[in-house]
């Protein structure tokens, strides 16, 4: 997951709520004056205005009151989830809370189903997140030890048709519309960020930098160089499904269109498709022009357009 | 209680919507002087006769606090009363009813209501990046300690289409939902668009079939049912009857207001689908001695489809959980039978920020002043306007009438 999503960051108020979801606990403050259960912690009682409030266990079953899916991500970070299944949940002792359902196909979720919460450690220092889940479902919780353990698996590798470089046609029967299906997912984190900018020398802040990037930058946080998600190319394995034979030399001749429409922030996880643009016969072999798309997993907006020139000599 | 209805809305100013890319980027000073002086052209009055400011705070380019003052001086106005509305889209209808209930108790004479919403210039240290950064997390807060900073933000509730998305799926659940007849207010509006030179969305027809296969952004929401944010910017006056009898146009009493708002995020909202306007178009026609039947014109709130919806049926317009028929029954153009968001509504004029709800006001002005050209209903005397902000967080109404 990416390591720009906004991160709650506890009160003196609100301590006793994060550090029960960090124990798989849900705490809520209910009024010793009129028994009002209250949501979001206050130092009252948002009903009475009481000052006589107490921290309270709570099962945190409750009702789905509504939720939406969305289509476009609400910040660029949540990209990865999408969906996301936004939800309001309305627990047992009558509180709403904002919150994100896991563990749920889309169709399974109905507004009015019953629903139990999730402490979901969203970070390896501990912090955990409040979501909700069906009744009858189990969500295993993350893994911090091996990102890309935590990336999709390979798809089953697709079986490659060969052709020869002379056959005109079927080289052109290649172009297409369409896109290949997904790549394999790799995680672009602050460390290889790192690493890109000591070797090419673009050591600016908003990618080197994260506490700037993140209280100056338009970002929330440090994003990869364009470049950088343009040569990491070469570790997605797109299932083109053709493989070209029969040439003497194969060079990569340089990109036709290069594009970074979005940003990949640290830590996002990204995978790519291709599709074959054109293919044309040059004076000095047969070009073929493979638009390359890299995006962050989840995000429609490509962070990378590469129409890459390859030369079959 | 309330207004005796002599104060009236005499002049009106706004920037046609633009683009944000091609507009002009002007000081957000130098954009109240210049509406300022274009609603008072309109008026027919003179800057002397200005004796009352309204502005926004929130958002205001050249200062955070202190803006009336800085604006009277810039403008080299003095004023007897001064005041900054941050009600979001609510804006507008709540810095209208503010000036007149100033005028009825003789604070001053006339007031100029003002909303700069064009981009200012970017100085030579300033860093275009600001721009992006605001822009992150819209309207919320990411103070520490801002409740929705820490219990909305880190779950991705943000910006305003999620939230619409799920009132809309809540009144879904509970009364059901019918596509084609929210793709009708659109569709409706944008035939009101066609009408007006001004609009954004001026002659481009559009058809329930395009909004229903427009992208959909959060369910049930279609990019079609959202407004599109634009630059612009408008000014109102609103005067006493003695200056009011020196104006050139037939003015607009504001005869009746409400205003209601209890919650930011519509999470802690009583009932979601029970939205603020209820209580503030009650008020608002108990003031007026009126009855929604008694309305020539509504000039509703539309960020969302959903938000005209509930407040047809919360102001009284429809029956609760019947505004989806009604919309079907109802010819929503300025040639039907209720003839609403006559210019286009925002979501075929556009969205100029907060000063978006100012052009539901001035569009209710400009039919009451019998000067909405193509567009003009054949009666016009008394319009109802409503203002909405955030997540139907803060609403409010307006009843107008014509002098």
């Amino acid at each position: 997951m990416s390591t720009n999503k906004p991160m709650p960051v506890p009160t003196e108020i609100s301590a006793p709520f994060w550090d029960g979801l960090k124990a798989g606990r849900l705490n809520l403050q209910r009024c010793n004056s009129c028994g009002h259960w209250i949501f979001f912690p206050r130092r009252h009682c948002d009903k009475c205005w009481s000052h006589d409030v107490e921290w309270r266990e709570v099962a945190g079953t409750g009702t789905l009151y509504t939720y939406t899916l969305t289509r476009i991500p609400t910040l660029p970070d949540f990209a990865d989830e999408m969906p996301q299944k936004m939800a309001v949940v309305e627990l047992d002792e009558g509180v709403r809370i904002n919150t994100t359902l896991v563990g749920l196909d889309e169709d399974e979720i109905r507004v009015g189903m019953r629903v139990k919460p999730v402490f979901d450690k969203v970070k390896p220092d501990g912090t955990t997140l409040l979501r909700f889940t069906g009744l009858d479902k189990t969500v295993a919780p993350r893994r911090f030890d091996d990102p890309e353990a935590a990336a999709a698996p390979e798809e089953a590798a697709v079986p490659l048709r060969q052709i020869p470089v002379g056959d005109e046609a079927a080289l052109q029967a290649l172009v297409s519309d369409e896109f290949t299906s997904w790549s394999n997912q790799i995680v672009v984190d602050q460390a290889l960020i790192d690493e890109f900018a000591r070797l090419s020398g673009d050591d600016y802040w908003i990618h080197t930098d994260p506490e700037k990037a993140r209280k100056q930058g338009p970002f929330g946080g440090t994003i990869a160089h364009g470049a950088l998600v343009q040569v990491l190319q070469s570790r997605l394995k797109i299932p083109l499904g053709f493989e070209v034979i029969g040439f003497s030399n194969m060079v990569n001749y340089g990109s036709d269109r290069l594009r970074f429409p979005s940003p990949v922030p640290a830590g996002a996880r990204i995978h790519a498709r291709a599709r074959v643009k054109r293919v044309e016969k040059v004076r000095s072999g047969t070009q073929l022009t493979l638009e390359v798309n890299i995006h962050v997993v989840g995000a429609e907006r490509p962070s990378v357009i590469n129409d890459l020139v390859i030369l079959y000599m | 209680m309330g207004l005796k209805g002599n104060a009236a809305i005499v002049g009106a100013a706004q920037y046609r919507p633009e683009k944000y890319t091609t507009a002009p980027r002007m000081f957000h000073l130098e954009q109240v002087a210049d509406l300022a002086a274009q609603a008072l052209a309109d008026a027919g009055l003179k800057a002397t006769d200005i004796d009352g400011l309204v502005i926004n705070g929130p958002q205001f380019h050249e200062a955070s606090v202190f803006v009336p003052a800085m604006a009277a001086e810039y403008l080299g106005l003095s004023v007897n009363f001064a005041e900054v509305v941050d009600l979001g889209g609510c804006t507008s209808v709540g810095m209208v009813w503010r000036a007149a209930a100033a005028i009825e108790l003789g604070l001053c004479q006339a007031v100029l209501c003002v909303l700069p919403a064009r981009m200012a210039p970017f100085g030579p240290d300033e860093d275009p990046s600001w721009m992006a950064r605001a822009m992150r997390f819209g309207g919320h807060s990411t103070a520490f300690g801002a409740p929705e900073a820490e219990f909305d933000l880190p779950y991705g509730h943000m910006g305003q289409n999620t939230g619409y998305a799920m009132i809309a799926q809540r009144y879904a659940a509970q009364y059901g939902y019918d596509p084609l007849a929210m793709a009708k207010i659109a569709v409706d509006q944008r035939t009101n668009a066609l009408a007006n030179p001004d609009a954004m969305f001026f002659g481009k027809p559009l058809t329930a079939d395009e909004v229903l296969a427009s992208k959909m952004v959060a369910d049930p929401l279609h990019v079609l049912e959202i407004v599109m944010p634009v630059a612009g910017g408008a000014a109102v006056i609103v005067a006493s009857p003695e200056v009011a009898a020196k104006a050139r146009n037939r003015g607009a009493r504001i005869t009746g207001f409400g205003e209601h708002l209890a919650f930011k995020s519509p999470t802690y909202a009583a009932d979601m689908t029970r939205t603020p306007i209820g209580p503030a178009a009650a008020r608002a026609f108990a003031m007026a001695g009126l009855k929604p039947a008694d309305m020539d014109a509504a000039q509703i709130y539309d960020c969302y489809t959903i938000t005209v919806l509930l407040t047809l049926e919360d102001a009284g317009f429809a029956p609760k959980g019947e505004g989806m028929r009604w919309v079907r029954e109802h010819d929503l153009t300025w040639r039907g039978d209720f003839p609403m968001n006559t210019h286009g509504g925002q979501l075929s004029f556009g969205q100029s920020g907060s000063a978006g709800g100012m052009s539901q006001v001035i569009e209710a002005f400009t039919q009451i002043a019998g000067k909405a050209g193509d567009r003009q209903l054949k009666r016009c005397d008394t319009v109802f306007v409503s203002g909405t902000g955030g997540v139907m967080s803060e609403q409010g109404a307006l009843i107008l009438q014509g002098a």
